[in-house]
């Protein structure tokens, strides 16, 4: 099992962002999108990158979808949508789940498959190597290639988010 | 708005959409769309009441969708070519999704249905900036990888959408939503020569903008967003009449006003290339927008528009002052002899 670890982590990532995407109440939708980070910080780590899994934990789950689940909490209604109690949602997440099934059948009954990429059956998710030079990690090169010859992309994502902030002050600001 | 924040928020506005128009890495380009959707919710939000919310959220929702587009169709392309470069799309199925992505952001059939909608809830100065600002940088990026885009695809939405566009227009009294239609369908005659010549497409683009502009500040100026708000302008500005007339016929493509000559480029090139029903059709169905602009034109300036005696008097705060607009219809009416120029755009 542990070899196709990164098979069953991305199947189940799957299969929670069906979860949300299937428009449950956004406080259920919070819950299944921290399913989704951990198991997302999973397939991170399983390719050697520690670093940014926990940066998912951290900043991610521990940040932003706190944050949210407060503000969710606060503009909640008194009977919140489960996938169970609307017949659209439960429609739209077994179908989604059939959908996934059906892939997942297919992936492991064919020797290639070929969606939108070629890949040969299961063993093209089994990890050999985790992409380290043998020396150095690659994965904290690429944080620290971020923020010396990828300046102008943290200058720009920088300004993003301030942006994103001021444009949500302004929008429910209100008169 | 407090004006620092406007400024900033206007300022990154144009900041997203330079940044998309100069990058050369994929993922930037998704940024600068990114910003460029986040930072004009607010201008589009200017009025806090019910339709502009529901026209910004209209908007942001399907703008939001197109960049996701975008980006798996950016995803698909590392994938089969192992680089970020900006050139054409090497693998057809990135090249129909980023055709699809950026057909969403431009207003082209079949994903024009947010247009109208979005540009009637918002104020006149707000669908200035939508109309004409905001299609700048999907046409850079179309322009960009129009070597490998689908020709099936992207003529198809062409077609279609000089057909919409001028028959969606036909039973529109409201001027907002008339200009969202003229604007699909010059989308349609800019993108239906991208694959021949894409020149042309920079040259549609520009005299679109100039005339949109124009039409966008007569309408500014004479603060009228319906059909019977614009036909009292007689008693308001006469002049202003005449120039609507002038404007209106040049949008529509009539010759000798500068609104043909890109329409002439179009047929010409696409002739060129030994394609003669689909000019021939283009050329009828652009006939649909001349005759709802002739409309327009007929209620304005060429007759007083029946309407009570009190209402002949229109009632405004003090005039105001466009310094931009007298060049405006100038360039927008007189630039047909200045044709031969058009190989500076190379």
């Amino acid at each position: 099992m542990m070899t196709y670890i990164v098979f069953i982590l991305s199947v189940i990532f799957v299969v929670s962002f069906v979860g949300f995407s299937s428009k449950p109440s956004p406080i259920y939708g919070g819950l299944v999108l921290i399913v989704s980070g951990g198991v997302g910080c999973g397939i991170i780590m399983n390719f050697g990158g520690s670093f940014l899994g926990l940066m998912v934990f951290l900043i991610y789950l521990g940040g932003m979808l706190v944050v949210f689940g407060y503000t969710t909490a606060m503009a909640t209604e008194q009977y919140p949508e489960v996938w169970v109690s609307n017949t659209t949602v439960m429609g739209v997440f077994l179908l989604g789940l059939l959908m996934e099934v059906m892939l997942v059948l297919y992936v492991l009954k064919s020797e290639e498959v070929g969606v939108v990429f070629k890949f040969s059956g299961v063993g093209d998710w089994a990890i050999y190597d985790t992409g380290d030079s043998g020396v150095f990690s690659e994965e904290i090169m690429g944080v620290a290639a971020l923020y010396s010859y990828g300046a102008w992309v943290v200058i720009m994502t920088g300004w993003s988010l301030f942006v994103g902030v001021l444009v949500i002050l302004e929008v429910t600001r209100g008169d | 708005m407090n004006p620092l924040i406007f400024t900033t928020i206007l300022m990154t506005v144009l900041l997203g959409t330079m940044i998309v128009m100069m990058s050369s890495h994929w993922l930037m380009i998704w940024i600068g769309f990114e910003m460029n959707l986040l930072a004009i919710i607010p201008i589009l939000m200017k009025k806090y009441n019910p339709r502009t919310m529901e026209a910004s959220t209209k908007y942001f929702l399907t703008q939001a969708t197109a960049s996701m587009l975008l980006m798996m169709a950016i995803i698909i392309n590392l994938m089969h070519s192992g680089q970020w470069t900006i050139m054409k799309v090497f693998n057809p199925t990135a090249s129909i999704i980023m055709t699809s992505a950026l057909a969403m952001k431009l207003g082209l059939t079949p994903f024009h249905f947010w247009v109208p909608e979005v540009t009637q809830g918002i104020s006149l100065t707000s669908g200035l900036i939508l109309l004409t600002w905001q299609k700048l940088a999907p046409m850079s990026i179309l322009y960009q990888i129009s070597p490998s885009i689908n020709l099936n695809i992207l003529l198809t939405m062409a077609v279609l959408s000089i057909l919409v566009g001028g028959w969606g227009g036909l039973n529109q009294t409201q001027l907002r939503k008339i200009m969202a239609y003229s604007s699909i369908a010059h989308m349609g005659w800019m993108t239906a020569v991208l694959a021949y010549n894409p020149t042309l497409t920079m040259l549609n683009m520009l005299i679109y903008i100039m005339m949109t502009l124009t039409m966008f500040m007569l309408f500014i100026h004479s603060s009228s967003t319906t059909t019977l708000s614009l036909s009292h302008t007689w008693n308001k500005t006469p002049l202003t009449t005449t120039l609507i007339l002038i404007t209106l016929l040049s949008m529509g493509g009539l010759p000798p006003l500068s609104g043909f000559m890109p329409k002439w480029m179009i047929i010409q090139e696409l002739t060129k290339n030994s394609s003669i029903i689909l000019p021939t059709l283009m050329a009828i169905m652009a006939l649909l927008n001349l005759y709802f602009y002739m409309r327009l034109t007929y209620s304005t300036s060429l007759t007083m528009f029946p309407s009570t005696n009190n209402m002949k008097m229109k009632w405004q705060f003090e005039t105001k002052r466009i310094t931009l607009l007298p060049p405006l219809i100038v360039m927008s009416s007189l630039l047909l002899p200045l044709t031969p120029m058009l190989s500076i755009l190379d």
